[in-house]
């Protein structure tokens, strides 16, 4: 391990910039926010700012994103179709291990199952990617139920923990060895992993005043949900309280539904593109002809927390498909979050 | 993308209309060949497999394919139904198409040489069915009985008229029909498919079917098939959905734990039964 000076992050940042487009959590003026953003300046970069409102998916994941651009022109026969590429490689500092985790479901997701995702593939290419270790939970958390904090254990370029003053650097891949050495960072003795431990298991040991709910409850769940024996009554109950507004979806870091549609443009051209989609939405499922197998709000919501809990959704994942964010629960006017879920699937089992 | 990567993942791949005919009232097949020639050579697939279709200007649907994997003039048959396929529906012979797949699981073959084989469709449930039935008649003597039992609204609304009275002319194919209402000129069976089926005599020792239809009618056919001692996992089936990549990924076709892109869309009524979902 290595030593980050504070006065040194600048560096590394500079450093990353002269190879990568910079994307880290910084706080919006106006709304005061945190948000996982395209940083235009280093000094936007927020290291101890909170959780980010967003997810950092949309960078290799976009929520509208091109990605062919057809022209046919019906008189002559001719198609011209070209493939978009979006190859600027990005490095994303600052990532919470959440967020790392839910990328790294993406990628088994998209690159690791019977076909590789090219459009995916693309993107994810060329990232640089530096953790940060949350060395004091937030409010929302429940990482420590889902296995996925707070720190990284694997995945990331370089993984940043506080310990004092200074960072703790860990190197997680070649690409990060010769970024150290680039900067020339001073070693740090061996002493160092059992400083990383001690702010780990202080992190840990403080979910006890938030997270006390719903601990040791989700791998209960994930069997019932696995198992099929959660009572319709259940899902109806957390159906009854869905919006059908897809914002649960939309900032999970390893949701990733999209739709397909071509778009035509008054050049004559049409831009086939992909964007997000939910499986809260009526329309998700519909077919042509208006034939919809999923009617019911409750028959589409445990859909998504089928996949979030599930284990045979984990296989495709090879870990559980929540990372324990909270977000859901934040964002969600229905009050139905993945730590809600669960807790009424306790209440099932327990009776009470 | 490479050239010569079967199937064909994102970018679709050009192919002209070449010839068009009217099936049955809304139902138009579409015969087309790859402009590339490498990509025409490429292009294999298995019974059950379906493409993804761009019609350019409109989008892209999923679409099962009818042709059998030899000898056998590629072709999609597709009801206008929706925005994409009505655009279909208006392209003349010459007229570009895109073509992406061929993807999913296919209808068993290798591993059915020597059963009885029944087909029931109901309407243009035999679109899907056809691929199997004329890869099946090409290999006629490796197979055991091959019976195809289809039924439809009306007289007109029976598809493939032309290909079933070529393969009536093989030998041992026993074939039965059936229309919903009687009909002026009409001398076959009338009712519904699945009476039918409770009708005739069929095997069941060594004996798959497969059976497409609407779900309504795959329910009732089901229930016979199985009154006759045809076992669960030996009755196929393929299924429907809203898909948008082909490639398991956007998962629009989730049923269950299982994508019909990927792990589809062929599946036995066993599997069918533990999906916990309509289908």
């Amino acid at each position: 391990m290595y030593w980050l000076e504070q006065s040194q992050v600048e560096m590394l940042l500079s450093k990353l910039a002269e190879n990568y487009e910079l994307f880290g959590p910084r706080r919006d003026e106006v709304s005061g926010e945190v948000i996982f953003d395209r940083l235009e300046d280093l000094h936007q970069l927020d290291l101890s700012a909170p959780i980010p409102y967003n997810p950092p998916k949309y960078i290799l994941f976009p929520h509208y994103e091109e990605i062919l651009k057809y022209r046919y022109n019906r008189k002559t026969k001719e198609v011209a179709i070209e493939r978009i590429n979006h190859l600027k490689p990005k490095a994303l500092v600052g990532l919470r291990a959440c967020d790392l985790n839910g990328l790294m479901c993406l990628d088994r997701f998209f690159l690791g199952q019977e076909f590789v995702d090219e459009i995916y593939l693309e993107h994810r290419k060329k990232l640089f990617l530096v953790s940060n270790t949350c060395v004091r939970p937030f409010p929302q958390c429940f990482c420590v139920c889902t296995d996925s904090g707070p720190a990284a254990r694997e995945g990331f370029d370089l993984d940043l923990t506080l310990a004092g003053e200074r960072y703790l650097v860990e190197v997680g891949s070649k690409k990060g060895q010769k970024m150290v050495e680039e900067l020339g960072l001073k070693e740090a003795g061996p002493e160092a992993a059992g400083w990383k431990k001690k702010v780990v298991d202080e992190s840990v040991s403080s979910f006890d005043a938030f997270a006390v709910e719903n601990k040791a409850w989700i791998s209960r769940a994930t069997n019932r949900l696995t198992t099929g024996f959660i009572k319709p009554e259940v899902w109806e109950f957390i159906g009854n309280q869905c919006f059908e507004c897809g914002a649960c979806s939309f900032v999970c870091p390893t949701c990733s539904c999209f739709n397909v549609e071509d778009v035509n443009r008054l050049d004559g051209t049409t831009d086939r593109v992909r964007t997000w989609d939910s499986c809260s939405f009526e329309g998700y499922t519909k077919m042509a002809g208006d034939h919809n197998p999923r009617k019911p709000v409750e028959d589409r919501r445990n859909k998504r927390f089928f996949c979030k809990l599930s284990y045979s959704q984990s296989k495709k994942y090879l870990r559980p498909g929540c990372v324990g964010c909270g977000r859901c629960a934040r964002v969600c006017p229905g009050d139905i979050g993945l730590p809600n879920v669960v807790t009424y699937i306790r209440r099932e089992i327990t009776g009470e | 993308m490479e050239s010569s990567l079967i199937p064909i993942v994102t970018v679709p791949e050009v192919a002209t209309v070449v010839e068009i005919r009217e099936e049955i009232d809304e139902v138009k097949t579409f015969y087309f060949n790859f402009d590339r020639q490498e990509i025409e050579q490429a292009f294999k697939i298995k019974s059950g497999q379906f493409i993804m279709c761009t019609v350019f200007g409109a989008g892209e649907f999923a679409v099962s394919l009818p042709f059998s994997p030899e000898n056998d003039r590629k072709h999609i048959s597709v009801r206008r139904v929706g925005k994409v396929t009505a655009a279909l529906h208006e392209l003349q012979p010459g007229d570009k198409i895109g073509i992406r797949g061929p993807f999913g699981n296919g209808f068993p073959f290798e591993e059915i040489k020597g059963k009885n084989v029944i087909y029931v469709a109901g309407g243009i449930g035999l679109i899907p069915l056809r691929s199997s039935i004329v890869h099946v008649l090409q290999h006629r003597p490796e197979f055991g009985r091959v019976i195809l039992v289809y039924g439809a609204r009306s007289s007109r609304d029976l598809m493939y008229k032309e290909s079933i009275r070529v393969w009536q002319a093989t030998e041992n194919f026993e074939t039965y029909f059936t229309i919903d209402r009687p009909e002026p000129g009409w001398n076959g069976e009338v009712g519904f498919v699945n009476q039918l089926v409770a009708k005739i005599n069929l095997p069941a020792e060594n004996t798959v079917a497969f059976v497409c239809g609407p779900p309504v009618m795959f329910n009732s056919v089901i229930k016979e098939l199985k009154l006759k001692g045809i076992k669960e996992e030996h009755i196929y089936s393929t299924l429907e959905r809203h898909m948008k990549c082909g490639i398991g990924k956007c998962q629009h076709c989730a049923i269950g734990r299982t994508l019909v892109c990927v792990d589809g869309p062929v599946y036995t009524y066993k599997q069918i039964k533990t999906l916990g979902e309509q289908i």
